[in-house]
């Protein structure tokens, strides 16, 4: 996990976002759980309200879940979930396409011509 | 966020010539690392001094780990030893020998470790050329030398409870790093069990160890809350100079250049600026903290001018 200190991404959001991406891509399975909070806090060398703030924010999302005196454990992923999380990203990532394309002064066209272009180019690959 | 606490306080004064300290309700979280913050001069050492013990002419009650009080804490040896404090200045006496402390540590404490003391001594490169050198004195010493020597010794016991009045002033910033990294440790060798409550009057270096946050300015809490809670209660704006005289009517503490403004605002107040091309940003604690602090210096000064006008 690579923790950034200036990315402008508040580093709970980015421990959750580096679980969550473990989570959904099974390289963390049901029923295992999640390094201690304070463990976690000390080899990140950040603190341990930040760490608490990662794990309840996936907590939130159901993807893990807290046992009292025992910490969090990662939740059956159902498949319907994770694609509406997937699809979340998607929506996400084009969301900043066109804003960044308002910003080039691209018409719409062009934008969904570029993404064309390039799902065609990737498909080859 | 529900939390237990290690420590509780209910109306602590403390009444000086010209200061008073009053601390209506104080609340230390339990497993977690708390900052204390202020100016110099803002009541922290007082403070932790009631806290340790170290001074006793106080009003208030106190109630450690959820259930001794503070006469318990001076008769029953369980609470002290289970607190481990770090001061400013002369602790030890300054004619005491190295080897002296370490002798009397050992029959102050019941769960005094020297292996473990002289470990984390050598750790901090406390014995200059790894020699123990057993007659120096505290007094010959550097500052830093003398915080690494309380350091060792409150690391050497088996505690739940670290009170430390400014331990990283006097540190380089090597050993500030290795400070945070040994509370960092400290905390998580007994997940939830140990807390640490520090003061300091610069957070920046202290920021990625702390939890919970409590600013004092002149002998009273003016703020506090956990670390990540108070990062969104207020919120860095940054703007054009076009909406500066608007801004500002929001903005307590704003500071201008020529090009534009910048200040902290609490976040709730964010839409009182629509309209204004603004960008935003989450604050530091040190931010935070500055910001906090001003608005309270201003308000002593406000009430100081009216005093003189009467």
């Amino acid at each position: 996990m690579k923790i950034l200190q200036s990315s402008g991404v508040p580093i709970y959001q980015q421990i959750a976002d580096s679980f969550r991406t473990d989570i959904l891509e099974g390289k963390l399975s049901q029923g295992e759980y999640l390094p201690s909070i304070r463990g976690l806090a000390k080899e990140l060398k950040i603190s341990v309200i930040t760490t608490l703030k990662a794990y309840e924010m996936l907590e939130q999302e159901g993807l893990v879940t807290a046992v009292q005196g025992k910490g969090y454990y990662v939740n059956a992923q159902d498949t319907q979930m994770l694609m509406e999380q997937h699809r979340r990203k998607v929506e996400d990532a084009l969301l900043s396409a066109i804003y960044s394309a308002r910003l080039a002064g691209m018409t719409g066209d062009e934008l969904v011509e570029t993404l064309q272009t390039l799902l065609k180019l990737d498909l080859e690959g | 966020m529900e939390c237990n606490y290690v420590l509780e306080g209910k109306n602590i004064t403390k009444k000086y010539k010209n200061f008073k300290l009053d601390i209506e309700n104080l609340q230390i979280p339990k497993g977690f690392a708390t900052a204390l913050i202020g100016e110099n001069g803002a009541g922290k050492t007082t403070l932790l001094d009631i806290l340790a013990g170290i001074k006793l002419d106080y009003k208030g009650s106190l109630k450690f780990f959820g259930q001794y009080n503070d006469k318990d804490r001076e008769k029953n040896p369980d609470v002290k030893n289970r607190i481990g404090y770090l001061g400013t200045g002369n602790y030890f006496f300054p004619s005491w020998t190295l080897k002296e402390i370490e002798e009397l540590q050992g029959l102050l404490f019941d769960n005094f470790d020297l292996g473990k003391y002289r470990e984390i001594c050598n750790e901090l490169a406390l014995y200059t050329g790894g020699a123990f050198e057993k007659n120096k004195k505290v007094n010959n010493l550097s500052d830093g030398n003398k915080v690494k020597l309380m350091l060792a010794g409150i690391l050497a016991r088996e505690t739940d409870l670290l009170l430390m009045d400014e331990p990283a002033s006097p540190l380089d910033p090597l050993m500030r790093d290795k400070l945070c990294n040994m509370l960092r440790n400290y905390i998580s060798e007994n997940e939830g069990e140990r807390s640490v409550l520090f003061s300091t009057h610069n957070i920046s270096d202290m920021e990625s160890i702390t939890d919970y946050v409590i600013i004092v300015e002149q002998g009273r809490i003016v703020e506090q809350g956990f670390a990540e809670d108070l990062k969104e209660k207020y919120i860095v704006v940054k703007g054009e100079k076009k909406d500066e005289v608007s801004a500002a009517k929001v903005i307590k503490n704003i500071s201008t250049s020529s090009f534009g403004f910048e200040g902290i605002c609490l976040a709730e107040d964010i839409d009182k600026l629509s309209g204004m091309d603004i960008a935003v940003e989450r604050p530091t604690l040190s931010q935070i903290s500055v910001h906090v602090m001003k608005e309270y210096s201003l308000l002593g000064e406000m009430e100081d001018d009216k005093r003189a006008a009467s």
